[in-house]
């Protein structure tokens, strides 16, 4: 699982959860892939992330190296940036570990990098 | 016209996958007929819904290479492993999570482009349960069921200038969902149709009115 797909995830669908976003991440197999860069995709993904959440979940992991905690002015030119987005968006996946809901502690397995969020019939 | 090739795939290890069929062709190629409109939107975002084997958005990721990012949802963890492998055979990225539908995406998240073959057959409605094969065909009442599930949450989940395409079947009563779709604010159009033994397919594409 990419942090791009952690950025779009929340555990909402459980009973009596609000939010349910951030989820928490607990990981126990990280690796990093090498994945073509498009500097014009990166930058049309920048409006749609909530950076705070990925700067965290790429921190988190231990591979923040020089991310910056906020999005610069003017990134769509700054290739240097769009290159450290698209390393902590599509680069860095868990293989294995787990999802954490922040609000009731529901834990999603991750196993070869696929996250499973589905719940049982009495959670929803 | 660009050409949409079928993915090569292996399901040999994933016995409980869905095996592409006449429909999954059919989708394959108004997929195809319907390429020049996807080009034109500049997608980024591509979304399948119930992958199965993957071969669906595995042929977009191979038109659309890293111009997009490709998502999918399956019930059946052998059908999100099928894609994953699918996708690795093709080359292709795509990131799978097991879900119901896209019941686990946050609020605000949209996609570009949705597609969803979904579990069509006219079926009893307690035929819809587990995550094996049978949830891969079984569509309850009209063969609806899970579709209106869908389709009901498609204005939170597709872009403005987003295009959807979903398969139904004649037993379907597709002029039941169209006016439907209206009424919640969406155009319809049949983009692609196909009568194989036993069955009339439709493939049609809904967007935002503007």
């Amino acid at each position: 699982m990419k942090l791009l797909t952690h950025n779009m995830l929340t555990s909402k669908c459980i009973r009596g959860v609000n939010v349910g976003y951030p989820l928490s991440i607990n990981a126990s197999d990280v690796r990093v892939a090498d994945v073509d860069f498009n500097p014009d995709f990166i930058s049309r993904m920048i409006p749609k992330i909530d950076w705070p959440v990925l700067y965290n979940a790429v921190e988190r992991l231990g591979h923040v190296e020089d991310l910056p905690k906020e999005t610069p002015v003017n990134y769509e030119s700054n290739e240097d940036f769009l290159k450290k987005a698209h390393h902590a968006l599509l680069e860095v996946e868990i293989i294995h570990g787990e999802l954490v809901c922040p609000e009731s502690g529901r834990k999603f397995p991750i196993n070869n990098g696929i996250p499973n969020m589905l719940l049982n019939e009495d959670e929803i | 016209m660009t050409s949409l090739q079928t993915p090569l795939y292996n399901l040999s290890e994933f016995p409980l996958v869905y095996e592409p069929a006449e429909d999954t062709h059919l989708f394959l190629d108004a997929l195809e007929k319907d390429m020049d409109n996807l080009l034109q939107i500049k997608p980024v975002t591509i979304c399948e819904i119930g992958c199965g084997s993957g071969i669906l958005i595995t042929a977009l990721a191979s038109i659309f290479k890293n111009t997009c990012c490709y998502f999918c949802t399956d019930i059946n963890p052998q059908a999100c492993l099928a894609t994953k492998n699918t996708a690795l055979l093709n080359k292709a990225d795509i990131e799978c999570v097991q879900m119901d539908l896209t019941s686990c995406l946050k609020a605000q998240w949209r996609f570009d482009v949705i597609i969803f073959n979904p579990p069509y057959v006219v079926t009893e409605e307690n035929e819809i349960k587990g995550n094996g094969l049978n949830r891969a065909f079984a569509g309850g009442k009209k063969g609806r069921i899970i579709t209106d599930k869908f389709l009901k949450s498609l204005v939170n989940i597709l872009s403005d200038n987003g295009v959807c395409y979903v398969l139904f079947l004649k037993d379907n009563i597709l002029v039941e969902v169209e006016k439907i779709m209206q009424q919640n604010g969406f155009c319809s159009t049949v983009i692609m149709e196909r009568k194989i033994p036993g069955e009339h397919l439709y493939i049609c594409k809904f967007n935002k009115k503007h």
